[in-house]
């Protein structure tokens, strides 16, 4: 087969082309199958009632009205356990409005303490970056027993502010949300920063110099020529960050459990999409859920995109 | 990576299906080569004779681990069967996790194992929607009349049985004998009152917390009702939710969640040592964790935490240190709960015949001596093996006790689902969540919404 193929090539006119889509063939492939066929099969599904043994059954939008009447009793107040999908909406958008304004503007700050010309940066950096390159269960793991009542956050705080009570972080459906939030900023952070760093990095020196003759401090600097420099990268960060967050699974997996934890406070709708396609055997359901959380996220990207996605030179 | 998990999860059966195309596709042309021209005629007259016979049939078995020792000794008995049936050959293969929803989204892809574990409250499951082979098609009367005829009533369908029980576990209570010494007891509570009684006692003398329990765990709660003249739950159409209504359900549903609030958040309150501890208050992953630390004097639990605390806590010994008794009685009888799994045998293998060959070698006397009673993780699920000198002493113990209802972990057709949810209600109850007729209000709708339609 190596032999006729490389045969070919030897024929073949444009070497280029041959050489690159062979080159890419294996992603491509793995993307269609894995990626556009499971997509639109997930779509196919969600108008059928299926059990995995037996044959599946057309029922139309069923599926889809499952899920608008689980919101619409979420909205009305039903108990938590009634309503999964709402339930972990509603946990999976408070968690992005903490997660993505924080993780980037952390990178961005850590991005530009990482651009200094100080001593030893070189180890900030790759310091910044290991949280990226550790397996989120790993972490999630390990941020457990941090967060335990008498575990190390407690610890410090305790010392730290007078008068500080532990907390059962990951035991209170007051606090649990925020832990898992908490550890996705640390893990996220430094992967994000490696972005801004190459982004500001292509900054040309000259607008700097420029701005320094006129006399205008570091600060300002930061905030009317790196920023505004920064606004292409700052949307694409914002965008993966978007996605990633209303897509959260494995960190809440892991810390909160499948069930979402006390409270159901760490569920998320992709713990809900899979329980309900697994535990609760739905699977058409679980691909109308999937489905909507498509919409979700593709509509608040479309829009943050369009709004600011324009480039700016 | 997360892109997949969006597209709905079902990109795992879709996995699976790949693989399996992959794997029909792949089987038979391999070998393109054909050097052999010469010889072949030779060979072919020799052997003729010998390849029909010895056509080798294989038999995929599926099966969750208990630990690293159940993995070996299935597969000293996998190398014993093999000896003796040349022809069948096994492929073991070990799915640690979500085992139950990864074999349902194999039958979704085409190719599930042809025998694998199922848990009773899975089973109905499986046999509902016709995805195991009646045993009853397959073995003898004799053969299934050796085992305890109250495991197989969760397996039968219609006149059909559907599954063989591997092995079982009963609930019973663990206490830590010099805790009970220090606080001046004797003997093991007889009663729930006492038992609420007694942690307190030790509390108060040692220290120590009496009883650990689980939040939530709707399975464990279901013996207290029971024995307290609540009907054994079963919930099939939406109308039996009324379950929930009967006055003793209520009454001891409040009893059972009040037993951590009172005895840990109030205690707490006052300044006192809990009575009552969930495993992870004393920094323990599971009761069995925290019994062997010795942080709590009680816990009622099955028999695979003999295994455990054998093997983790060797210093923590049975008979002087710690024992058993019989989970404690209520106002109508003792009762205990009883966990089994069966090894089912898929209703679309193609080789049914050799699959029950191998689970018979299984659960057969010589199977069950080598991997349950010798191996000690549980109890046998044939009769006989009760004076066994191999049995294990607590097991042998745990046998010996009486009891006037044993119900088998399975509530209908959706048990898997019900005991989750009915559990976090239960536990949000306990945590203050919610107050406990809340708490019933919402595992009532949950009956209703998973059984209607």
């Amino acid at each position: 087969m190596f032999s006729s193929f490389s045969s070919f090539y030897e024929k073949a006119r444009n070497k280029e082309i041959v050489a690159g889509l062979t080159l890419i063939s294996i992603a491509v492939v793995l993307n269609l199958v894995f990626g556009y066929f499971a997509m639109f099969f997930a779509f196919y599904l969600s108008f059928f009632k299926w059990d995995y043994i037996g044959e599946m059954q057309f029922v139309g939008l069923q599926n889809f009205e499952i899920v608008i009447r689980d919101l619409i009793r979420g909205l009305h107040g039903a108990p938590y356990l009634l309503v999964p999908f709402y339930t972990g909406l509603k946990n999976i958008l408070l968690y992005t409005l903490i997660v993505v304004p924080i993780q980037t503007f952390l990178a961005i700050v850590l991005a530009s303490f990482a651009n200094q010309k100080i001593r030893g940066q070189q180890f900030f950096k790759v310091s910044y970056f290991l949280p990226a390159t550790t397996s989120s269960v790993i972490v999630a793991l390990i941020f457990i027993w941090l967060f335990m009542k008498n575990g190390y956050i407690n610890y410090v705080l305790v010392h730290v502010i007078p008068g500080f009570e532990p907390v059962d972080w990951i035991n209170n459906k007051d606090y649990l949300l925020f832990a898992i939030a908490t550890v996705a900023i640390w893990g996220t952070s430094g992967h994000f920063m490696v972005s801004f760093l190459a982004a500001m990095q292509a900054i040309p020196r000259e607008i700097y110099e420029a701005a320094m003759l006129d006399g205008a401090g570091p600060i300002r600097r930061f905030f009317f020529i790196t920023i505004p420099m920064l606004r292409p990268m700052i949307t694409y960060v914002v965008v993966m960050g978007l996605i990633g967050a209303l897509q959260m699974f494995d960190l809440a997996w892991i810390m909160a459990g499948a069930n979402g934890g006390p409270g159901g406070a760490g569920y998320t709708v992709a713990l809900d999409i899979y329980n309900e396609a697994f535990t609760r055997i739905r699977p058409g359901v679980a691909a109308a859920k999937s489905w909507f959380l498509f919409a979700i996220i593709f509509t608040t990207t479309y829009l943050f995109q369009k709004k600011y996605g324009r480039a700016m030179r | 990576m997360k892109k997949v998990l969006a597209g709905g999860l079902l990109v795992f059966v879709l996995l699976l299906a790949v693989v399996a195309a992959g794997c029909i596709g792949g089987g038979g042309q391999t070998g393109t080569q054909t050097p052999a021209t010469v010889t072949e005629t030779k060979v072919k007259t020799e052997t003729k004779v010998e390849t029909q016979v010895q056509e080798k049939v294989f038999v995929r078995f599926a099966g969750w681990s208990a630990g690293e020792t159940e993995m070996k000794n299935y597969e000293k008995m996998i190398k014993a069967f093999e000896e003796q049936n040349p022809n069948i050959g096994i492929k073991y293969e070990v799915i640690t996790q979500m085992f139950h929803e990864n074999i349902l989204a194999s039958y979704g892809a085409g190719v599930a194992p042809d025998v694998f574990y199922v848990d009773s409250a899975w089973a109905p499951i499986f046999i509902d929607k016709g995805a195991l082979y009646p045993i009853s098609d397959l073995a003898d009367q004799s053969f299934i009349d050796q085992f305890y005829p109250f495991l197989l009533e969760p397996f039968m369908k219609d006149g059909k049985l559907y599954g063989l029980p591997k092995d079982w576990s009963m609930l019973a209570l663990f206490y830590n004998k010099k805790l009970f010494e220090q606080a001046g007891l004797t003997r093991p509570p007889e009663t729930w009152e006492e038992l609420e009684e007694y942690a307190k006692i030790i509390a108060d003398k040692t220290g120590k917390p009496g009883l650990a329990i689980y939040l939530g765990g709707f399975n464990r709660y279901v013996p207290v009702a029971v024995s307290n003249g609540a009907p054994k739950p079963w919930f099939e159409k939406p109308e039996d939710a009324s379950w929930f209504d009967n006055p003793a359900v209520k009454e001891t549903l409040t009893w059972y969640i009040d037993l951590y609030r009172k005895g840990k958040t109030e205690r707490e309150n006052q300044g006192l040592t809990p009575y009552v501890v969930q495993p992870s208050d004393v920094g323990a992953g599971w009761l069995g964790d925290a019994f062997g630390q010795q942080e709590v004097a009680m816990v009622i639990s099955g028999n695979w935490m003999i295994p455990f605390l054998a093997d983790q806590f060797p210093d923590f010994k049975y008979g002087e240190d710690w024992d058993i008794a019989p989970v404690p009685a209520g106002k109508e009888g003792r009762v205990t709960m009883v966990y089994t799994v069966i090894l089912g045998i898929n209703a679309k293998t193609e080789h049914p015949q050799e699959a029950w060959k191998f689970v018979e070698f299984l659960l057969g006397p010589e199977g069950q001596k080598e991997l349950v009673v010798k191996g000690g993780q549980t109890l046998p699920s044939i009769k006989g093996f009760e004076n066994d000198p191999d049995m294990w002493p607590q097991h042998k113990k745990t046998l010996s006790f009486k009891y006037d209802q044993m119900i088998v972990f399975l509530w209908g057709p959706k048990s898997g689902p019900l005991e989750g949810k009915f559990s976090d209600a239960m536990a949000a109850a306990m945590r203050g969540e919610m107050s406990v007729d809340e708490a019933i209000e919402v595992m009532k709708q949950v009956v209703q919404e998973e059984l209607s339609s």
